[in-house]
């Protein structure tokens, strides 16, 4: 990595952190997931084919990853970032794909502790913004309301991401850059290992969003076996699941659908 | 003459919040300088003293929370309020009331509409392209990437208009009539058919038990007999034969049981997810009865 490559991901992980200067709708919601969080990484790493192929895997893992309430332990904009330039940066050192997405994996958990710790840090020094805004309201400054939020909020915001950040991708970078840095084959078969099971945490979570009443279970389980035993893709299971979706709203409806 | 508010200043009002509702998140008032910032517009049209405009103010940077873009309705209801309070109709405390009431319902049903599912949804059909078309892997990110924001600011705003063209009563009315119950049992039914799709295709574990002997084995090129060595106890195989894919079905609802009735933070169990990982490379790698051995 370049110093203006490392740069660039960096200023992308404070823009897709929670609250950043774009808002939560271009954020987190949207920079911030590992879908385009790792599409990012590859245009400017030049090289979307195999950042997307990580990708895939880092979105279906943290699809749940969604509450950005005040108890992020989890910071999803660090960990992909993160996870995506680690695969990249080390693809040389690995031969197969799971190799290569066990490291994204990897690099995502370095990534998403960090970021974590981060993020505490600037929920706890937001609490004396209060103190500004109190002031300015108090004097009726209609115009100065944003300094506070955005500007007090930002300045905190940037500096525990953007900062932070750059320090891991050097780091990161230099290991990548190291001539003698050989993985050893039982750590890549562990690392690979867990970046497939990792799709479950996704799943999981998602399922405990969604399950309300036993019934949901077996349409959770009509999914499953339209895989395992009728062979469908995923894209044809989404089909299916939009029909299905229609007709249980229309009979909902029943007077409007007939 | 009753005083309305501009169309610019709503606007201007919305676009406030829906950038920059979460810069300033802290424990202590949550959202509460991004919903006094977002206000600020309202309250100097509405009001022309330094005093008139530093009590309404005030009453707007207090404890505020809510699923900022489904929440927006909040913003439009304040408004609603604020204005109606600027022509002499209601009380500063039934403004201050009515958000405090309005944190609940909004939070959840953003949370679970919007945040739990519509955005899971979008993410899995913009993934699936993705991996379907090898030949172009960037339309997923770029199709998720244009309707989301889009479809988001669009959404947010009309229901910031709703909130202060329907005031408190007629969203409440709205809530109750269960229409939005409907759509959310439709979009659950939705969710649950593909996450068991997705479920099936990306989730894998293997327990990696492969019992194996060496034998006498029949080699028919050379029509003699010979050392070789063979499995005698597959437990992936055995396992997929009686429910394909079973261990990494059991491993999800090991997640979902974890996490919904055991209250497991996600970190822990990526955790545990690595513990296991760990264990079965160990298993795997175990001379005899391992599957990489």
């Amino acid at each position: 990595m370049s110093v203006l490559q490392m740069v660039l991901i960096a200023l992308f992980i404070y823009l897709g952190a929670i609250g950043s200067i774009v808002g939560n709708t271009i954020g987190w919601y949207c920079l911030g997931r590992p879908l385009v969080a790792s599409f990012v990484v590859g245009l400017i790493m030049g090289d979307v084919q195999t950042a997307m192929l990580v990708g895939v895997p880092l979105q279906i893992a943290y699809l749940a990853n969604v509450t950005p309430g005040g108890a992020v332990a989890w910071d999803l904009s660090y960990a992909t970032y993160i996870g995506t330039a680690t695969a990249l940066a080390l693809k040389g050192t690995v031969d197969s794909t799971p190799a290569l997405i066990g490291l994204a994996f990897t690099g995502a958990g370095l990534g998403g502790v960090v970021g974590g710790t981060m993020w505490g840090i600037h929920y706890s020094l937001d609490v004396f913004l209060n103190r500004w805004a109190e002031r300015l309201a108090e004097q009726g400054e209609t115009r100065k309301m944003w300094m506070p939020n955005v500007l007090g909020g930002q300045a905190i915001g940037f500096l525990a991401r953007f900062v932070p950040a750059l320090a891991i991708l050097a780091a990161i970078n230099a290991a990548g850059s190291s001539s003698g840095l050989n993985i050893p084959g039982w750590f890549i078969t562990g690392i690979s290992t867990f970046g497939s099971m990792m799709a479950a945490l996704g799943m999981g979570i998602i399922l405990s969003f969604l399950v309300k009443k036993n019934i949901h279970w077996a349409i959770f389980l009509a999914g499953f076996v339209l895989v395992t035993y009728f062979g469908l893709n995923t894209m044809a299971v989404a089909i299916v699941g939009i029909i299905v979706a229609f007709i249980v709203y229309a009979a909902g409806n029943r007077q409007e659908a007939f | 003459m009753a005083k309305t508010l501009s169309a610019k200043t709503l606007r201007n009002s919305f676009n406030q919040w829906f950038f920059w509702n979460g810069c300033s998140q802290q424990a202590e008032t949550m959202l509460g300088m991004a919903f006094g910032q977002s206000m600020s517009p309202v309250i100097e049209e509405l009001y022309d003293s330094k005093e008139d405009r530093a009590a309404g103010l005030k009453r707007h940077i207090t404890l505020f929370n809510t699923e900022s873009q489904v929440g927006s309705v909040c913003n439009g209801i304040a408004i609603g309020m604020e204005e109606q309070l600027a022509n002499g109709i209601g009380t500063p405390e039934s403004i201050q009331e009515a958000k405090v009431a309005l944190i609940g319902p909004t939070s959840a049903i953003g949370d679970s509409l919007w945040v739990a599912t519509i955005i899971p949804l979008l993410l899995t059909i913009s993934l699936t392209l993705s991996q379907s078309l090898t030949n172009a892997v960037w339309i997923g990110p770029v199709l998720y990437m244009l309707v989301y924001p889009l479809g988001t600011y669009l959404l947010s705003w009309k229901i910031f208009r709703t909130g202060y063209k329907a005031g408190l009563e007629g969203v409440q009315q709205f809530m109750a009539t269960g229409q939005l119950d409907k759509i959310m049992e439709a979009v659950t039914i939705l969710g649950l058919i593909v996450v068991g799709g997705l479920t099936a295709t990306f989730v894998n574990a293997s327990l990696n038990l492969d019992i194996k002997t060496t034998t006498q084995v029949f080699d028919a090129a050379t029509q003699t007999y010979t050392d070789g060595v063979i499995s005698v106890f597959n437990l992936d195989n055995l396992l997929n034969n009686v429910f394909p894919k079973i261990v990494p079905l059991a491993l999800t609802l090991l997640v979902y049981y974890l996490y919904s009735k055991k209250n497991w933070k996600p970190i822990a169990i990526m955790g545990l997810i690595l513990v296991l990982a760990v264990i079965v490379t160990i298993i795997g790698f175990i001379p005899g009865i391992g599957a990489f051995s």
